[in-house]
């Protein structure tokens, strides 16, 4: 089911046995064995047949009890030969039931392989790459090469691709984001002969360069947000990903850049930037799922360590040597043992993670981003409190309006009618609640930490229902000061165990809960149905237009029950006297005759403050007679606007722009900017590696199994690759030391073939995880060996190795072909042609992004949630249960909707889902190469996500304040978007949509309107409706070109 | 014929499905295809399926949490004449406890919960828990001897789904519709729905890997549907879009398609251009499928009232025979919360009737409508749970603890003899005392009955030929197959 490596044997095989050219062992006759026979007659012992191997030579050249394997240049004296082509079921090989059957062509390759001798070889890929010797020619080495093998396939390599093509190529490639049309403009007039490499050293000295490096490292080191398994928390390790980029936009050499990830605490000398590489290995999955053995997850962490640095550094599956020796390399158990002992010498417990807060060790560091943001920051902050500050008075008197109507209201026809308590559940316990008269619910003894849904039905009456109120009494028998019981004080985190300096961590929500002995409702559902629902319906919640309440504290005002998640919520103030009550209004009033059942979820999810022992609910009708006002504002309001003390007006102003609709975006937009600083100038904590004082001891596990050690082993490399640099250490250091030590046959090879993927949609070696006898054999092997050896050779130089890629022709031919050299190599593995692929997920949001201008160009910080359809997290996690976070979906708004899409919250269990229609991995383990899949599921994407509509409308309004006439417009916008001019043809098919787009908005605006609400990016005011919604379909139009979604 | 399209003709079906190792390709929707290309035969594996299947489809009704198979189907008379007192050493012997009772001094066992009747002609005993799901005792294979060495949930869900413990592999459904294709161009191959039970809520997270393509080219993942406007996420136009606007816009998208990808001989186009069009169909296609209006009041009123809750299991059984009627290839309902740890007493008959009417219903709506014959029904669970206590006896709080070592799934449907049981459990349904149905040989079955080999059906990755079942031994349980 593989796809075969590309070889001109295969044609030449079917036209004449005869004239068989000379085998290679390592090309042709190990992949047939390797898929064939070793896996009985190979590496592995314990499984060999016959204790006959077949994957040495001397062993196969052995005569036994009479019988020959193989016999050079005899084919009827070879057993292997006979066996093949025998047509007794019980001699055959490989037998039936393995399933296994040779080809005619591979058996014609065996044939001819004995007939010339039957020569073996080591592995190509377990030999230091040499350098290739290179006749000259035109273009440089990796062209000579690749021009030899043309030649020998009768082929020539394609002229060089045009500029506008070439310029968008090696953008997208080198940023991930591709050019501007006046970019494209001023490279296409360029005739200088440097103009490319300009560009090309442009675009590596990008900040935007380790971004796109980035991407394939963190499906490598499998990087997420959250912990993965069960209840998939979330964690902290953007400062890990921010470093990845940084060492690449420094150009660190990657001999450097592994070190100090897989060892960065061992260093001499080791800087806090050293200790937040090492989160590498801190990137698998935990858990701390309540009954799970704590060894049994510290083994398959370990184990996830060593296939992670197996596949992404040495191209090796390492994995397979858990439960038995490797069947098809030469890597025994004990040799994936010695590797698994580097890294369970950690302080990492078994069971840990819980809350959002880091499993250990973990430290708290200052990301290592250069930037010169802060000083503007600085200013933006400063000049958007003004904002705040400064009184508006236009805005103030409309605020000032609302709430004196509203506030002329509030009681008007109020009446509470109390409901009947019909149920009362709590995911996690069965007793300790129970109801109490007709609608009341009552708590005597208190879970740490629950959500309680409430089915109820709603009285019968006239008038229509506005709001459910719920009423909190004090239980004066209950500890507590008589709210109810559970945590009295709130506990103090354990202090992190962590190595490293004790720098105090960002200042959190946390740091603000209510202290001793209140309650905070964190979250409020109301399900409103013709049936009752035990528990609220995701599907079908009501819409709140606001809450209020009697009492509250300040940073806990009723609003923030809103909010679900954890760290927020309506807590009221201590010192109240009597009841307190909450009262959500609804968006739109409820009938009791036709919806009679109401189902609510309070959540008192923080885990960390008191659950209120008896609580009451009512319906409201009329208007609430409570208000979201504070006290002193409402008494401000009332009192006449010339006689308020200039206490009050600053009060009222102050309330009023925090609080005011119209500021909302200058409120995000603070927000936002506060955030970036504090992301750029604070400490977080990031996990790292570490040595335990007390290292556990490893074992060989017996089929992998945690229950089962077998014998004691110490860290240890591959017996059978190079032995460790002499004076190695026998830790992580050590380990590091050798992954990097220039005979290392894989470490180079493994990277270069990873940075011709990324360039050529497919790497020199077409499985990139596997170097091993099962891999593919390389399409050009003294391509990659000359750049592996150059690549050492230069100090392991990311950006020179890049560059002279980029520079090849090789590279720069046009991805334009003809239909016979696409039969002839569908997969471009000859490279007669440029390289053409679909863009990957994040590349193609981030040019919608780019295309339109919203794209906000900062780099790394925490993680964002830009648009998603619904609150996909709640639908399977433990919302409700669990102190974690990343349980429910908030949308983030302002810039963080823009950010590069390697910056959107990753969250394991439930990854963005406009991401994996076009192939992100969950992240949950190492990924090497991504699918590359086309589906409708991915159109949907392109033409119905809001955030490709909005980008639409922004596009839309840029192509309109573009200086000149429509055609001008419709070629700038052409341009933008694919970086090339149209043709006439596509021109006139632009222009004919417009027309009919324009006609179809004129004649009803009223769609045109709907259209252009798509998004949070504010409307161009001067843009007529009609105009922009028309011009939006064209800007959509253009975004789903198959052009655009491609890099050709 | 132009070459492009010349070129689109010779399209096999493997580049059209999506094989990650090959550059080109791959439509494959979370796998619809093109029209002409939409007949099985032309969406399956090259050799599939490996013989004359018996079921044509799948529709596994997964129940998340591990579902107490001492209280629902596998009673024991010594679990009365032993109640209240300790398990036997011998039989609870030496294996591994979750850390949730591992430390408890006393095992004492709890018999079921509620009575139950031995149903239909072969006397299957059934829960009272379950009223409706006793009247299709003759339609059922009760296999009471399932096993997993699994004893969490994560390990245990992703064990069930994916054939193993870790993640990265490949789903159920994913094999499926990697192996077999689609029957059906306008809707997805694999279709998978969540719902909440009510008897404990929130229930144990899932994840999307449960229904993910693993290895496999992600377009065999399950395609999400839910209630609401997006049964599928993103199918509505946007605000102010007409469908014939869209129409328009994806006939222009086209020509300029075709005009670039003539002039770059860019094939993959082609079969973009053919995924715009799909997604087109699909606009239409899901909302017919969603759309209950033209269901009869009896069958409505079959399916219980909690067929109007949005998202219910309920609401999610209808919509899964309004799939399989339109040959949707496989269709998995994830219904979570039974994971019965405390309060099961409480619990239980909330999450039993959830789920009792409803899955009733399907059966004989299936039935009577002819599909049964032809699709798998799997009605299963990660794993059962202990017959001792989890907590104290008389408590209200007290459950059972997640049990690996036997527990009682049922399979109905194309393939599978109606109304019997298999495999026993010994006299505490703690181990089990004959024929044993390891995960991996209910899978081997599963696939069995679409008329696959599992030791062939494999996919190479990472140099291994990767089977849904895994490398240890796995049978199919033939004494259960029609």
């Amino acid at each position: 089911m593989n796809s075969k490596p590309f070889l001109p044997i295969l044609a030449l095989m079917t036209s004449s046995a005869l004239a068989a050219p000379v085998m290679d062992y390592n090309r042709d006759i190990r992949p047939i064995l390797s898929e064939n026979c070793f896996s009985c007659h190979g590496f592995d012992e314990k499984a060999r047949k016959a204790k006959l191997r077949l994957d040495v030579q001397e062993a196969a050249y052995a005569e036994r009890d009479g019988v020959t394997p193989l016999k050079p240049g005899d084919l009827a004296g070879s057993d292997v030969w006979q066996r093949i082509i025998s047509d007794d079921e019980d001699d055959l090989m490989p037998p039936p039931k393995s399933h296994l059957k040779l080809t005619d062509a591979e058996k014609a390759k065996v044939k001819a392989w004995i007939e010339q001798g039957a020569k073996y070889a080591g592995h190509w890929a377990f030999i230091s790459p040499q350098r290739p010797v290179v006749t000259k020619g035109t273009g440089n080495a990796i062209d000579a090469l690749v021009r030899e093998r043309l030649k020998e396939e009768g082929l020539k390599p394609s002229p060089e691709a045009d500029r506008a093509m070439l310029m968008r190529r090696v953008s997208l490639d080198l940023t991930g984001l591709p050019p501007s049309a006046e970019e494209v403009q001023v490279f296409v007039k360029d005739a200088s002969p440097g103009a490319y490499e300009q560009l090309v050293d442009r675009l590596l000295k990008s900040p935007h360069f380790g971004e796109r490096m980035a991407l394939d490292w963190l499906d490598s080191a499998r990087y997420a947000d959250t912990n993965g398994f069960s209840i998939d928390g979330g964690r902290h390790m953007w400062l890990w990903r921010d470093w990845v980029i940084q060492a690449f936009n420094d150009n660190k050499p990657y001999d450097r850049f592994l070190v100090e990830q897989i060892a960065g605490d061992l260093l001499p000398n080791r800087t806090e930037a050293d200790l937040i590489a090492t989160g590498f290995q801190r990137n698998n999955m935990v858990t701390h799922e309540g009954g799970t053995i704590p060894e049994e997850n510290l083994a398959n962490y370990n184990a996830d360590r060593v296939k992670t640095l197996g596949e992404s550094v040495l191209g090796l599956t390492l994995g397979c040597a858990q439960c038995h020796d490797h069947k098809f390399d030469p890597i025994t158990m004990k040799d994936y043992y010695q590797l698994f002992a580097f890294f369970n010498s950690l302080s990492d417990r078994g069971l840990d993670g819980n809350a959002g807060v880091n499993p250990g060790p973990f430290v708290s560091a200052k990301t290592v981003l250069k930037t010169d943001e802060v000083p503007a920051l600085q200013t933006r902050i400063a000049s958007l409190k003004q904002k705040l500050a400064s009184k508006d008075e236009a805005l103030f008197a409309a605020w000032e309006k609302r709430q004196m109507s509203s506030l002329s209201q509030r009681g008007q026809g109020f009446k509470a009618h109390p409901v009947k308590v019909l149920k009362v559940s709590t995911p996690n316990r069965g007793n300790g609640f129970e109801m109490e008269g007709e609608n009341g619910v009552r708590l005597p003894q208190v879970a740490d930490l629950a959500a309680y849904d409430v089915a109820v039905e709603l009285p019968k009456v006239a008038e229509p229902i506005t709001g459910l109120r719920v009423v909190f009494h004090p239980v004066p028998t209950l500890p507590g000061g008589g709210w109810g019981s559970g945590p009295m004080e709130r506990k103090a985190r354990p202090a992190a165990k962590a190595k490293g300096k004790g720098k105090a961590a960002a200042p959190t929500m946390e740091n603000e809960l209510p202290k001793k002995g209140s309650f905070v409702l964190t979250g409020i559902g109301i399900t409103v149905d013709v049936n009752l629902n035990d528990q609220v319906n995701l599907h079908k919640l009501e819409k709140i237009e606001r809450t209020t309440a009697n009492s509250w504290l300040e940073k806990f005002p009723p609003a923030a029950a809103l909010d679900p998640r954890n760290d927020s919520g309506w807590s009221p103030d201590i010192g109240t006297q009597g009841d307190v009550r909450l009262t959500a209004t609804f968006d739109s009033p409820v009938d009791s005759k036709v919806t009679p059942y109401l189902t609510a979820q309070l959540v008192f999810g923080n885990g960390k403050s008191m659950i209120p022992g008896h609580f009451e609910f009512l319906v409201v009708t009329g208007h609430d007679d409570d208000s979201d006002l504070p006290e002193p504002v409402i008494a401000a309001l009332k009192t006449d606007a010339a006689k308020r003390t200039p206490e009050q007006n600053e009060m009222l102003w102050s309330y009023c722009s925090a609080h005011a609709e119209e500021l909302n975006r200058t409120r995000v937009d603070l927000a936002n900017a506060e955030d970036r600083l504090t992301a750029l100038t604070q400490p977080f904590p990031t996990m790292v590696m570490d040595v335990s004082p007390k290292p556990r001891d490893t074992f060989i596990l017996n089929r992998g199994n945690y229950m089962q050690p077998l014998e004691k082993v110490s860290t240890g490399t591959i017996a059978s690759l190079p032995p460790m640099p002499d004076g190695s250490t026998s830790d992580r250091l050590g380990l590091a030391k050798w992954l990097t030590m220039k005979s290392h046959p894989l470490t180079a090879r493994v990277a270069v073939n990873r940075v011709w993927k990324m360039l050529f949609g497919i790497g020199i070696v077409g499985t990139p995880a596997d170097f091993g006898a099962q891999g593919e054999w390389p399409s050009h092997p003294n391509v990659l060996d000359w750049l592996s050896v150059e690549f050492m050779e230069s100090g392991w130089d990311v950006k020179h190795l890049i560059k002279l890629i980029v520079m090849s022709d090789t590279y720069r031919q046009t991805s334009a072909s003809s239909k016979e050299l696409i039969e002839r190599d569908p997969q471009n593995r000859l490279l007669a042609r440029g390289p053409r692929f679909r863009l990957p997920a994040e590349l193609l949001r981030d040019a919608a992004l780019k295309t339109s201008g919203l794209l906000v160009p900062t780099v790394g910080g925490p993680s964002v949630n830009p648009y998603t359809p619904g609150d996909l997290w709640r639908e399977v996690s433990h919302y409700g249960s669990t102190p974690a976070t990343a349980q429910t979906f908030v949308q983030d708004h302002g810039e963080k909707l823009y950010r590069r899409s390697l910056y959107t919250f990753w969250k394991r269990t439930a990854p963005p889902p406009n991401m994996t229609a076009f192939d992100a991995p969950n992240r949950e383990v190492c990924t090497i190469a991504r699918g590359n899949t086309t589906t409708p599921l991915q159109a949907l994407v392109t033409l119905n996500d809001p955030q490709f509509v909005e980008a639409a409308r922004v596009l839309a309004s840029r192509a309109l304040q573009y200086q000149g006439d429509e055609p001008a417009r419709l070629q700038w916008a052409f341009l933008e978007v694919t970086a090339r001019q149209p043709k006439p043809e596509e021109m006139a098919v632009l222009k004919s949509a417009l027309a009919r787009e324009r006609a179809r908005y004129a004649a009803k605006p009223e769609l045109a309107e709907q259209a252009l609400s798509v998004g949070e990016a504010p409307r161009h005011a001067a843009i007529p409706a009609v105009e922009h919604a028309a011009w939006m379909q064209i800007a959509s139009l253009l975004l789903n070109l198959s052009e655009s979604v491609t890099r050709n | 014929m132009n070459p492009i399209d010349e070129r689109l003709l010779h399209l096999t079906r493997r580049s059209l499905l999506g094989d990650i190792s090959r550059g080109i390709g791959s439509i494959a929707l979370g796998s619809l295809l093109h029209p002409e290309l939409a007949s099985a035969s032309a969406t399956m594996l090259p050799g599939f399926p490996h013989f004359a299947p018996k079921a044509k489809r799948v529709l596994c009704l997964f129940q998340s949490g591990g579902m107490s198979h001492v209280d629902l189907f596998d009673d024991k008379p010594m679990l009365h004449k032993h109640a209240g007192k300790e398990i036997p050493p011998s039989v609870k012997g030496t294996q591994r406890l979750t850390g949730m009772t591992s430390g408890q001094s006393a095992y004492p066992v709890v018999p079921p919960l509620k009575g139950g009747k031995l149903c239909g002609k072969n006397g299957t005993w059934i829960s009272d828990l379950l009223p409706h799901m006793q009247t299709i005792a003759d339609d059922i294979c009760v296999v009471k001897t399932l096993n997993t060495e699994a004893i969490n949930h994560d390990p245990g869900i992703t064990f069930m789904n994916t054939g193993s413990q870790l993640p990265g592999y490949a789903s159920m459904g994913a094999w499926v519709s990697y192996g077999l294709g689609t029957e059906n161009a306008s809707l997805p191959a694999f279709i998978a729905m969540v719902s909440q039970g009510t008897g404990k809520n929130p229930g144990q997270p899932i994840f999307s890997r449960l229904w993910g393509s693993g290895f496999l080219p992600s377009s065999h993942q399950g395609v999400g549907l839910r209630p609401g406007r997006n049964p599928v996420l993103y199918l509505e136009n946007p605000p102010g879009v007409e469908r014939d606007q869209r129409r328009a816009m994806l006939d222009d998208l086209a020509k300029l398609n075709h005009l670039r990808a003539e002039e770059l001989g860019d094939p993959e186009t082609l079969t973009r251009i053919q995924s715009y069009e799909m997604a087109f169909k699909m606009q239409t296609s899901v909302p017919d499928l969603t759309d209950i209006s033209s269901e009869s009041k009896d069958t409505l009123e079959a399916y219980g009232p909690d067929v109007h809750k949005p998202g219910s299991y309920a609401a999610n059984c209808l919509l899964a025979r309004r799939l399989l009627e339109r040959d949707v290839r496989f269709v998995q309902l994830f219904h979570r919360g039974w994971d019965q740890h405390i309060a099961i007493a409480r619990q239980l008959p909330n999450q039993c009737h959830d789920i009792d009417q409803p899955t009733t219903a399907l059966i004989k709506d299936l039935k009577q409508r002819g599909l049964l014959k032809d699709t798998l029904v799997v009605f299963a669970t990660e794993f059962g749970r202990t017959v001792f206590s989890q907590g104290k006896l008389d408590d209200p709080a007290m459950g059972r603890d997640h049990h690996g070592r036997c527990f009682s799934i049922w399979l109905a449907g194309g393939g599978v003899q109606p109304g019997i049981t298999y495999g026993a459990t010994d006299d505490f349904c703690y181990n089990i005392a004959e024929n044993p149905v390891h995960i991996r040989d209910l899978h081997a079955t599963i696939l069995h009955c679409l008329g696959i080999d599992h030791t062939r059906f494999t996919h190479k990755f990472r140099g291994l030929n990767i089977r849904l079942t895994g490398v240890e031994e796995s049978h199919v349980v033939k004494s259960i197959l029609t």
